[in-house]
């Protein structure tokens, strides 16, 4: 990212402007012929001619032959001159696949809803096939995927490759995800929870970028810590660090779903702020509860502040604790804003030592949803750089 | 015309209820004494095994049959739909199983089939092209649809691109419920996943939506009631949260109330009490 770009305005700017939107079309919507590539870019059809001539060159696409409406045609795709990298993230409801090249930029990318309490093998092998589609959209095949980073909403044990006994998701309770996952791919496999995907793909392309001692929430279904300690995301020794939503909040409270008593979960997780909204807004998702409160809804509101107040009191633990510069906050139930951080950082001041608590700051996500899947992909390309074989 | 159907009030009351629906044809009941309410900015899964009534059902609703008997309430007053074109204009859209596009046509003109949009010129009123391709493009990128296009014949897209078009022109009449009969069928997964996301959207944006699908994981993933038809008679509305795929699979076979079941259930609990 140091070469050094054409001065602003020049031609050469609007070149590369050119080329970079070729590119983007074609990333976004797969092989296309270079009048598609003209209509969807806005370009003229000389440009694009020229723009795939060079990039052709440049060895960066793929010309092949084709037909469409009965004529000949040229079709350009993305070059994929290595191996690809993949990058799966499951939430509570839906799983996110992206395909990136050796670079780790991402080329396609797809989510897909799924039923809550899904099974393990099931989702596998949805994220399988969703896997093998996209490598197909950027004119691969499933066979040139290197690695792939793998992220679970639970505890996962790092060395064995399993989901936590203690899984959030009685679906995936001590699954082997590795070998499982590996089996359908055959492809090396780095298991991760999701939030420390996300604080991975945070430190490097988002919010945590520079920072030595840093902390993302993942504020969604669940709450969930990835920590950054020294520049780096830091697992415990097995992996389980950062499990903040499993912290006891009341040693007498509800039983959680770990077996614990009295978890921050069971408090602000969505079933306990969906179950608190049932008598008066009926059966809600989680979604409808941010969009309502977004919309002015009261109940919604006061549910939200409740809920970031809580998260504040076990955030000022971590404070406490780790004494970081910048807290990050993600998720679902971060898209409600100023709602959810102001109470957040309310109780967060009210709790922590006043010295820690002067010098952290609290910020939003830069990038949104997708901060775990680029973790993810970036776990996927230092287990193909390091080239560990799974035995 | 607009393309942006005003966002109701989400969650807002009842906008599709039926009372009594029954319909026969000559010696076969088809549907008997159906209710079914939808709410506005919900997804309603309606399942049911082959000859369950679901087509009928639609249809019905659709206005391509006629009930002979029930009532049906629409927005707050009780309608009689006696044509397909009667249901578009109050506000049902219903995209078939068939999906009903021109395969040579590209994607502006099949949006706009029917009901082209025109200005005037010299030489008369003419088609305006522009304006349509524009609220296309418009419309395609509110529904975050992946359409490399709008000018490319739709026999060149894929299975999960044609049923966003076909989604896409439903929803240029304004509608307040729309129907989707089996938009997953014959679609691969990543293809099932954008279709999934389609009705996510629609149901953000306030919409009722039927869905008919016969693939459970999918109701399970995208639907937040789900409607059983057994036999041409209601056999039960699932809250999606709170139930089981079995539970629901039960209903759709009547697993729940035959011999075998009902045998195995006094067995149970015969040991329950011996031991």
């Amino acid at each position: 990212m140091n070469a050094i770009r054409p001065a602003p305005g020049s031609q050469a700017s609007l070149r590369e402007a050119n080329r970079a939107r070729v590119l983007g079309v074609v990333r976004q919507h797969g092989p296309l012929t270079q009048v598609e590539i003209a209509a969807a870019s806005g370009l003229s059809a000389a440009t694009v001619s020229n723009m795939v001539r060079e990039l052709d060159q440049a060895g960066m696409v793929g010309l092949s032959r084709s037909i469409r409406n009965g004529r000949r045609a040229v079709l350009v795709s993305l070059a994929s001159g290595g191996g690809l990298l993949a990058g799966v993230a499951f939430g509570e409801r839906d799983v996110r696949v992206a395909i990136a090249d050796e670079a780790g930029e991402i080329l396609a990318h797809q989510l897909m809803p799924l039923q809550a309490d899904h099974v393990a093998d099931d989702g596998m092998e949805r994220a399988a096939r969703l896997l093998a589609d996209l490598a197909e959209t950027v004119s691969s095949g499933v066979e040139n995927i290197a690695a792939i980073g793998f992220g679970l909403p639970m505890p996962v044990d790092a060395v064995s490759g399993e989901a936590g006994s203690d899984a959030v998701l009685p679906g995936w309770r001590g699954v082997n995800v590795t070998k499982a996952m590996a089996g359908h791919l055959r492809a090396p496999v780095a298991l991760d929870n999701t939030a420390n995907l996300a604080a991975l793909g945070e430190l490097r392309a988002g919010a945590l970028r520079g920072v030595r001692n840093g902390c993302y929430l993942k504020f969604s279904y669940g709450v969930g810590a990835g920590i950054v300690i020294n520049g780096d995301v830091f697992r415990g020794s097995a992996g389980t660090a950062g499990e903040i939503g499993h912290v006891t909040i009341d040693e007498n409270g509800p039983i959680c779903r770990c077996g614990n008593r009295g978890c921050l979960d069971t408090f602000v997780g969505s079933r306990a702020l969906i179950n608190s909204l049932a008598a008066s807004h009926g059966p809600l998702r989680l979604k409808d509860i941010v969009t309502r409160a977004l919309g002015g809804d009261v109940g919604c509101r006061r549910v939200i502040e409740d809920a970031g107040r809580r998260v504040g009191v076990a955030v000022a633990g971590v404070v406490n604790l780790l004494n970081p510069e910048i807290i990050v906050v993600g998720g679902l139930m971060s898209e409600a804003g100023e709602l959810i951080m102001a109470p957040l950082r309310e109780a967060l001041d009210r709790c922590a030592i006043p010295s820690a608590a002067a010098t952290v700051e609290l910020r939003a996500a830069e990038l949104g949803d997708e901060a775990d899947i680029v973790g993810a992909i970036h776990r996927a390309s230092v287990l193909s750089h390091t080239n560990i074989s799974i035995s | 015309m607009t393309v942006t159907p005003a966002p109701l009030d989400v969650g807002a009351g009842t906008v599709l209820k039926l009372q009594g629906i029954s319909k026969r044809f000559g010696a076969v009941q088809a549907l008997k004494n159906i209710e079914l309410d939808v709410r506005a900015g919900e997804v309603m899964a309606l399942v049911g095994d082959n000859g369950a009534g679901k087509s009928t059902l639609v249809k019905t609703i659709a206005g391509v049959y006629t009930a002979d008997d029930g009532t049906m309430v629409f927005d707050g007053r009780e309608v009689r739909v006696g044509s397909p074109a009667e249901a578009q204009q109050l506000g049902i859209a219903t995209v078939f199983q068939d999906l009903a596009l021109c395969d040579n046509l590209d994607v502006v003109a099949n949006l706009y089939l029917g009901r082209e949009l025109t200005a005037p010129s010299a030489r008369g009123r003419l088609l305006d092209e522009v304006e349509m391709e524009r609220q296309s493009w418009e419309l395609l990128r509110q529904l975050s649809a992946k359409i490399p296009s709008v000018r490319i014949p739709v026999a060149s897209l894929s299975g999960g691109q044609r049923q966003t078009v076909a989604i896409a022109r439903s929803l240029l009449g304004k509608p307040k419920v729309v129907m989707l009969d089996e938009p997953t069928a014959a679609l691969g997964v990543a293809q099932t996943a954008e279709v999934l996301n389609l009705v996510e959207r629609l149901r953000e944006r306030g919409l009722a939506v039927i869905l008919i699908s016969h693939n459970m994981a999918d109701v399970m993933a995208v639907a937040d009631r789900v409607a059983v038809l057994r036999l041409g008679r209601n056999n039960g509305v699932f809250v999606v949260s709170e139930t089981r795929t079995q539970d629901i699979i039960a209903a759709i076979t009547g697993a729940t109330d035959n011999a075998v079941s009902e045998r195995a259930a006094r067995r149970s609990r015969e040991e329950g009490s011996a031991s």
